[in-house]
């Protein structure tokens, strides 16, 4: 500004206009400060979405009585307005709740329908969570055979064991269709697997002799099946 | 003399009970080691290697007591050769027909001979859907179960709709979320109709279902080009079912779709609405 002031008498009346300017401003911005520190801006936003939704109709639409200082309090809204405006805009063109009576729209197609693409859908999806089930029972049942939390036997009796494998070979059964279908072909070898094993618990309906339990445990570790349960049911979780 | 006789007669007995009992555990360790194996084969999907063991301790050892359920596991590797479903079909109806049948074993062998009657079906043979049709009234109901399940899938949509009357029971009657979810499903497939009266029926949801609905239109549209009526039961599942770009969408523009159909579950009367730059507009209601 000083190099500008050396040019003229045009200039420096331009430099005065300015001057005022930016101390008349400065006046407004500090006004601007002490009003805004007398607002608790944590509430104010959850304030005005409690008065806006109380709203009644047409006294909420009346123009206001000019009031003092209305363009400060103008001023003072202005962050949360801004705000509220944004997110009744965006929300008004991207989604709204509205209460409906349910009686307004069944009885136009009270049946049931879904085309065939979703039901596929559905399946893959159901497929995937199964699976991940699956094989996390699958794992703990092992985990209760091999590695007993007190270092000895299996917590599970013999009887309750055999059932347990029952049960999941039941739900391989379904599992098999849907692996099949959706090429999920990594997750159904590993099931495979684990599915003998069940078959070979689901006859033992006494307790396993050392020897078999070693046997089993020697397959379990050499084709590393608690490292592929992991590594599937990472895969499926995420969607891969 | 005599006693001499006598003697030699009772060494020769002894001795040739001893052999027998010898060879009988000789004729153990031999049969018991190729079961075992066969089954590590079969582990490993080596049908080929697992059958030869198989057949060789069936040829060698057709008394032992193993003998029997080695037709189960020839069932399996026949089955998983491929090009060879009569054939397993034919062991597994084997296994099922013996008197020390495992009942795990044989609830496996009834769920494989359902596949490979479906497989034989749906390759053209006709008659192979009686082996289904015969099982939707097992007395079994984990067989008569999965029966109904794989029925529903076959693609002449009059003998799938053969299972509605299983497939509702299940909806009806049982509590297993998995189950009831695939018989929701297949039942949505075949005769929707049942399904609803299935809903309406169990005592679970009251007189009334409640129901998910999903309208999509195009820009300047009125009519949806995707509508779905669910039971709300599949409401989660439908959700998982998204496309993945749908849901990267919905999830671009600020909104957690879970969070939404947990209000909307709440307050049963609302609409969720969500308009596309493209003039596009998803519905999500319940009722």
């Amino acid at each position: 500004m000083d190099e500008y002031a050396g040019k003229g008498p045009g200039s420096r009346a331009e430099i005065a206009a300015v001057e005022r300017l930016l101390r008349e401003t400065e006046t407004v911005r500090s006004e601007i400060r002490k009003a805004a520190d007398s607002v608790d801006w944590d509430a104010l936003p959850g304030l005005i979405a409690d008065r806006a939704l109380a709203a009644e109709g047409p006294k909420a639409r009346l123009a206001p009585a000019p009031r003092p200082l209305a363009w400060l309090a103008a001023f003072r809204m202005r962050p949360a307005l801004a705000g509220l405006a944004a997110g009744l805009v965006v929300g008004a063109a991207a989604m709204y709740f509205a209460v409906k009576a349910p009686e307004s729209r069944s009885g136009r197609d009270d049946a049931y329908f879904a085309s065939g693409e979703f039901l596929d859908s559905a399946e893959r999806e159901m497929a995937r969570r199964n699976t991940v089930d699956y094989l996390e029972k699958s794992q703990f049942m092992l985990l209760d055979m091999f590695e007993p939390a007190g270092g000895e036997g299996p917590v599970a009796a013999a009887a309750l064991r055999s059932e347990r494998a029952r049960d999941l070979l039941q739900k391989k059964k379904y599992l098999n269709t849907q692996l099949g279908t959706f090429q999920m072909a990594k997750a159904k070898a590993l099931c495979d697997q684990i599915e003998m094993l069940f078959l070979e618990l689901s006859q033992v309906d006494d307790e396993l002799t050392a020897a078999e339990l070693e046997r089993i445990r020697a397959l379990i570790e050499d084709r590393q099946i608690f490292l592929k349960i992991n590594l599937v049911k990472k895969e499926l979780q995420s969607g891969v | 003399m005599r006693k001499t006789v006598l003697i030699a007669c009772l060494v020769l007995v002894l001795g040739l009970g001893q052999a027998a009992a010898v060879r009988a555990g000789v004729q153990a360790a031999a049969d018991e080691s190729l079961f075992r194996e066969a089954k590590l084969l079969v582990f490993d999907k080596d049908w080929r290697a697992a059958l030869a063991k198989i057949d060789e301790l069936i040829d060698r050892f057709p008394t032992s007591p193993l003998a029997g359920q080695a037709l189960f596991y020839k069932g399996e590797c026949l089955s998983g050769l491929g090009g060879r479903e009569r054939d397993a079909l034919r062991a597994y109806r084997s296994y099922i027909r013996l008197d020390d049948a495992k009942p795990s074993l044989v609830e496996e062998s009834e769920g494989s001979i359902v596949d490979l009657a479906f497989d034989l079906y749906e390759g053209g043979d006709d008659s192979a859907l009686r082996e289904i049709e015969s099982r939707l009234d097992h007395a079994n109901k984990v067989i008569r179960y999965y029966a109904a399940y794989k029925l529903s899938l076959v693609s002449d949509k009059k003998q799938a709709a053969k299972a509605a009357p299983v497939l509702s029971r299940i909806v009806e009657t049982e509590k297993d979320p998995e189950l009831l979810d695939r018989a929701r499903i297949a039942l949505l497939r075949v005769s929707p109709e049942s399904l609803k009266s299935a809903e309406e029926r169990q005592p679970r949801s009251g007189s009334r279902a409640r129901m998910l609905r999903i309208r999509i239109r195009e820009g300047g549209s009125k009519e949806p080009g995707f509508s779905l009526n669910i039971p709300f039961a599949l409401a989660d599942l439908a959700l998982g079912a998204m496309d993945e770009d749908d849901k990267a969408a919905i999830r671009k523009k600020g909104y957690d779709i879970a969070k939404i159909m947990s209000e909307l579950a709440k307050s049963k009367e609302s609409i969720l609405r969500i308009a596309g730059n493209d003039g596009s507009i998803i519905e999500i209601w319940i009722d």
